[in-house]
């Protein structure tokens, strides 16, 4: 996946996205909205339905490694070829982070040093950074997000502290055991603490990684 | 006259046939999705289209209750409504609220009811189910009959029968487009002995064996030149076996129910996506299907939706209902490898014991085909021989059927004229409530 800026107007920024999936090349523009998906296709919509939607501007899905933690193995998902393959979008752009904001939510209290936990309609899961690589592996997207130890806003700053330094920590684990092609977006975290968030991004950037996801 | 029916092929009792509609040509044998609310839950009708839907059934019940017939003829009509081009058929609302509303009563006025909206007390009359369909706009309408619960014998049965009759006057007294609309008459009757020259009514909870009997003396009896409509029958087993008798059009929820609890169709019967082995199986539901569902998901994909994400109910409804139209249809679909599948185009090929047999081979591999199966094989003159081991068949019987002079001899006057004028469908048994 290849991205660059076309116009600056302050801040603000349009870009251009370009998909490089097996035997296609798309080009998307930017800011764009990625669909959200429940298990890789969006709600309601089957493929056939999914292409009325103008594009390519809809080709670009937001998806949870862990709506697959039942009921269908990666093992399975590597048989078939894949998440592009699994779903029937070979042309479509897959990114993959393990929070949906709907159903898999960070549930920062039983994180401990070793991995982040989610609350999925499976009950808690606890995700270390090795095996949520060893996952995308199995799925290759797109890009996927590194794994952050995502905090509330109310924390203490202790505590939002050490998500930070967790963060860069599973970054580099992540970057360690990726053995895909897809682009690896850091998390960057740090609540509502300018400095903490500034810190994150500096090292975040240090990584040399392809993209820099912001947290909440 | 709002409908038109012409014979194209026959084998024996079975027939290919061109039923013209105002809103669409239909090739019968055909089976009809029930879209209770308008829709067919989980589908687009562009979807509908493309799987090769040509009728779609609307419940009169649920559309006069919500969004109410009034505000759907001030819109349209359900066509204009629900964005459907092609052909509609509305039953009467006299069979949901006898099933649905437990406190509902028939008399000779029509059916009283309490009001699932306020509990007050309602009545529904054969005229107003007429002019609540007429203002709905479906191409197909149906009488309001009296329709018997249980099976049940003795005097109820007479009675709901001869109350059928008049108020299928009635009806016809009430309908206001003729030409735009065309009203199906159904007759009860039931199993009762004394009563078998009555027209088919089934009542529900009878046996296949008694099914099919039922099927085959009122398709022996009824005119040849009409449609011959069997509600509720939805299992592809049945309307291969009841086509084989010379019933034209079939509905049920089954194939989107079923599928809305991980059950998909296959030639081999059903595969319930549910069960834990589906989880790590590659292949497509049907590896000989060429929906748009099997052409780009594995078992294992669809495993991890059904019932739990809308998705599952819509991909399996969707496969459920390609796979019910190929197994019916039409010269349209003649991109399929093998044509002599098709009901219809088998019947005009002259191909139809053959179609039936790799029908029940594909279904009955062992050979263990069931003996109602067999039986009504039997007397629709199809030999299936082939495709039955003889150690699951004992001899089979030959049941006596009346043929059109037994049945002109035993019926009434009234009966006559009416069998006669008008059109005819059985109703038979509800293996499944409609919701």
């Amino acid at each position: 996946m290849k991205f660059t800026v076309k116009t600056l107007s302050g801040g603000a920024r349009t870009g251009v996205l370009q998909l490089q999936n097996p035997g296609c090349c798309v080009s998307i523009e930017t800011p764009c909205l990625m669909l959200s998906t429940r298990k890789a296709l969006p709600h309601f919509l089957s493929p056939d339905l999914l292409s009325s939607l103008p594009s390519p501007d809809s080709r670009l899905l937001q998806f949870s490694p862990l709506h697959f933690a039942e009921g269908l193995s990666t093992q399975s998902i590597n048989n078939i070829g894949g998440l592009h393959n699994m779903v029937g979008l070979p042309e479509y752009g897959l990114g993959a982070v393990l929070r949906d904001s709907i159903i898999c939510l960070p549930e920062s209290t039983s994180t401990n040093k070793n991995g982040a936990s989610f609350e999925t309609p499976f009950g808690r899961l606890s995700i270390k950074p090795v095996e949520y690589m060893k996952m995308i592996s199995y799925m290759k997207p797109n890009w996927a997000v590194s794994l952050p130890d995502e905090v509330p806003a109310w924390v203490t700053e202790k505590r939002n502290k050490s998500s930070v330094d967790r963060t860069i920590l599973w970054l580099d684990e992540c970057i360690k055991s990726s053995k895909t092609d897809g682009l690896i977006f850091g998390a960057i975290v740090g609540g509502c603490n300018v400095e903490e968030r500034r810190r994150c991004a500096h090292e975040v950037v240090k990584r040399d990684v392809s993209d820099k996801n912001k947290g909440e | 006259m709002a409908l038109r029916f012409e014979i194209l092929g026959r084998f024996n009792r079975a027939r290919a046939a061109k039923l013209v509609l105002p809103h669409y040509v239909c090739q019968a044998p055909l089976f009809m999705p029930v879209g209770t609310q308008g829709t067919i839950k989980g589908l687009t009708t562009s979807q509908l289209e493309e799987i090769g839907c040509q009728i779609i059934l609307g419940n009169t019940y649920h559309l006069a209750l919500r969004p109410t017939s009034e505000l759907i003829d001030e819109l349209g009509g359900l066509h204009k409504f629900m964005n459907w081009p092609r052909a509609l058929l509305t039953d009467s609302g006299g069979f949901q609220m006898v099933s649905l509303l437990h406190l509902a009563d028939i008399t000779e006025k029509g059916v009283t009811f309490q009001s699932p909206v306020d509990g007050k007390p309602m009545l529904l009359t054969p005229e107003e189910s007429i002019e609540i369909q007429n203002r709905i706009g479906a191409d197909i309408i149906m009488a309001l009959d009296d329709v018997v619960r249980t099976t049940i014998t003795g005097p109820r049965i007479e009675e709901a029968m001869y109350r059928t009759l008049r108020w299928i006057d009635r009806c016809i007294k009430a309908h206001k487009r003729p030409n735009e609309q065309n009203l199906f008459g159904i007759v009860q009757g039931g199993l009762d002995p004394v009563l078998s020259y009555a027209i088919g009514g089934l009542a529900g909870g009878e046996s296949k064996d008694s099914f099919w009997r039922v099927v085959a003396q009122c398709t022996a009896a009824l005119p040849e030149d009409k449609p011959r409509y069997v509600m509720g029958v939805g299992y592809p087993l049945d309307i291969v076996v009841c086509s084989a008798l010379g019933a034209d059009m079939y509905d049920s929820v089954y194939p989107t129910r079923t599928a809305r609890f991980g059950t998909a169709l296959i030639p081999e019967g059903v595969l319930k996506l549910k069960h834990h082995a589906m989880a790590e199986d590659t292949r497509p539901i049907d590896p000989s299907c060429a929906c748009m569902v099997c052409k780009t998901y594995t078992r294992a994909y669809i495993h991890c939706f059904v019932t739990k994400d809308a998705m599952g109910s819509q991909l399996v409804s969707y496969h459920n209902l390609y796979y019910m139209m190929k197994v019916h249809f039409s010269v349209i679909f003649n991109t399929e490898a093998n044509l002599s599948r098709d009901l219809h185009t088998s019947i005009i090929e002259g191909s139809f014991p053959e179609f039936v047999c790799n029908f029940l081979r594909k279904m009955f591999p062992k050979g263990d085909v069931p003996e109602w199966v067999c039986n009504a094989m039997e007397v629709a003159g199809i030999d299936i021989s082939s495709c039955c081991d003889t150690k699951f068949h004992s001899a089979l019987e030959f049941p006596h059927i009346l043929g059109r002079d037994d049945f002109n001899q035993l019926i009434i006057n009234q009966e006559a004229k009416f069998c006669r004028d008008h059109l005819f469908i059985t109703r038979t048994q509800k293996d499944e409530k409609h919701s």
